[in-house]
């Protein structure tokens, strides 16, 4: 008993962490262009196709970590010089715009990768005793990464001059422009920035799940529960909500089936969303 | 330095500005005044490039502002200062004082000088600027605009809403910063105020420029003051 609850809180960590990855760009995005981006879980399905082919290559799962992300973010590029950035401002026509670009990727990726599931080998095999149970290093691993990629976003927003704009931009995007920052290039960086983290933890759940053209499709449905229950435009608040729902969900595994447990998260956000409709952490 | 002629805006269909002409000399401190809605307000976000003019020119230094998008106007050299402040009210006065620096480092002198106008900002560096009062909001305001050195400052109400002392004390600092060099024009309801410290006063009346003259010419001109600015003399 007590080593399957260590082992649920630890999965529901490294879950909540990979989520959280995902959710900050969904917000990042949400708060600054006011997109309801609908292709986010594309994209993070893109980051782990793309590994995967990245890694029948080289056979190496960390070089694909380091570019699958990048080549990802330039198809986010592509997305928001091309289409978005034509239809801004126009709330309804960017959702059905980006669920448009979702159905594309997913079709796409059917094409040329297939619909079977794949599998990544863990790039880690040692495994480290946890009670009387074997856990894997690599989620801990993940679990880190996930951790140090959210330090050093929160150091970019915190502590550099781009970071300062988007803040800036966030809170009166007029005002901005009256003050010299070029906003749309913001937009631009910010989309690509989104696109990378989706992607990035595409990649980094690879591993753990199996990679196949409807991957995203849960996670982006997960991403937007966050979003909403951690605050909307409260990037810190989608980090913290992603481990409690992510680890409400593994515990609860341990007692219920999976599917009950799913209940239970999204009984959560109905009650919080009835107590406080601006979220948790929302103003 | 700066010249608007038969500048015309419209927000939707509704036209605001009809063919507004006025200008403001190198060093000058330009006073801009008018009843509610007359389009004051418009015409400095005309000159922000935040509404477009659809019609006329706007020329800064012989540059023509209309050819630039929005965000290269403020790196020609004008600061604005909005109705309302404006100020991120996220962001710390510090944070507020840095995003303006679009192009360089904060300037430490500049930054120095800005305290000594407004020493309390000084006090208030770390602090959100959403939990400052009033006043010190439009300082910080000021400062923000400052701190890029620019040639040109447009101020709009930088008084509303304050106390007596204190509007004393800001038109005192926005006639200092002229006596510096930086050209100013300021859109004030409070025409006392423009009386007291400008070079020139424009008055407005449903989009266009009514009236010009100097502080005495006004005072002399009481059916312009009665006319336009309902004021009983």
């Amino acid at each position: 008993m007590a080593s399957n609850l260590a082992v649920a809180v630890m999965n529901g960590i490294v879950w909540g962490l990979i989520l959280a990855l995902i959710a900050l760009g969904l917000n990042m995005i949400f708060g600054l262009l006011h997109i309801i981006n609908m292709a986010h879980g594309a994209l993070y399905m893109l980051g782990a196709v793309a590994a995967w082919y990245f890694i029948e290559l080289t056979g190496n799962y960390w070089l694909a970590l380091g570019t699958a992300p990048l080549v990802v973010g330039g198809v986010g590029l592509a997305l928001e010089r091309g289409l978005l950035r034509t239809i801004e401002d126009k709330p309804l026509v960017t959702i059905i715009c980006t669920f448009g670009i979702m159905l594309a990727l997913q079709q796409l990726v059917l094409m040329q990768f297939g619909g079977t599931a794949r599998r990544i080998a863990l790039p880690i095999s040692f495994r480290f005793p946890l009670f009387d149970l074997q856990y894997p290093a690599m989620r801990i691993a993940i679990a880190a990464i996930s951790a140090a990629v959210m330090a050093g976003l929160w150091v970019f927003l915190n502590k550099t001059r781009y970071g300062l704009w988007m803040r800036g931009v966030v809170q009166d995007r007029e005002m901005a422009v009256a003050l010299g920052i070029p906003v749309h290039k913001v937009y631009m960086w910010t989309f690509v920035l989104g696109s990378f983290l989706a992607a990035f933890s595409g990649v980094l759940a690879a591993p753990i799940v199996s990679v196949d053209f409807m991957m995203g499709r849960e996670i982006l449905i997960m991403a937007f529960i966050i979003v909403i229950v951690g605050g909307m435009g409260n990037l810190w608040g989608s980090v913290v909500t992603a481990v409690m729902i992510s680890l409400i969900q593994g515990v609860g595994s341990i007692f219920v089936v999976p599917s009950t447990a799913t209940v239970f998260s999204l009984g959560f956000m109905i009650l919080v969303l009835l107590v406080r409709p601006q979220g948790l952490f929302g103003e | 330095m700066l010249r608007l002629e038969n500048v015309a805006c419209f927000y939707g269909k509704g036209q605001v500005l009809h063919g507004a002409t006025l200008s403001v000399g190198e060093g000058e401190l330009v006073g801009l005044v008018g009843r509610n809605g007359v389009g004051k307000t418009t015409t400095l976000r005309a000159v922000m490039g935040l509404l477009p003019a659809r019609e006329g020119s706007i020329r800064f230094r012989g540059e023509d502002l209309r050819g630039h998008p929005p965000y290269r106007v403020p790196r020609l050299g004008i600061s604005y200062v909005p109705q309302g402040r404006r100020l991120f009210p996220k962001l710390t006065v510090m944070e507020n004082l840095e995003i303006a620096c679009v192009q360089a480092e904060v300037d430490p002198g500049k930054l120095e000088e800005i305290y000594t106008y407004f020493p309390r900002v000084k006090e208030r560096l770390s602090q959100k600027a959403g939990t400052l009062s009033g006043g010190e909001q439009q300082m910080v305001a000021i400062g923000r605009a400052l701190i890029t050195k620019p040639a040109m400052i447009l101020l709009d109400e930088p008084t509303e809403g304050l106390m007596p002392l204190l509007v004393q004390a800001i038109a005192e600092t926005v006639q200092a910063i002229n006596g510096r060099g930086t050209s100013i024009l300021l859109v004030e309801q409070n025409l006392k105020i423009l009386k007291d410290i400008c070079d020139r006063i424009y008055i407005m009346e449903k989009g266009a420029i009514v009236y010009e003259g100097t502080p005495a010419e006004i005072d002399a001109a009481m059916d312009v003051q009665e006319r336009y600015l309902s004021v009983k003399v």
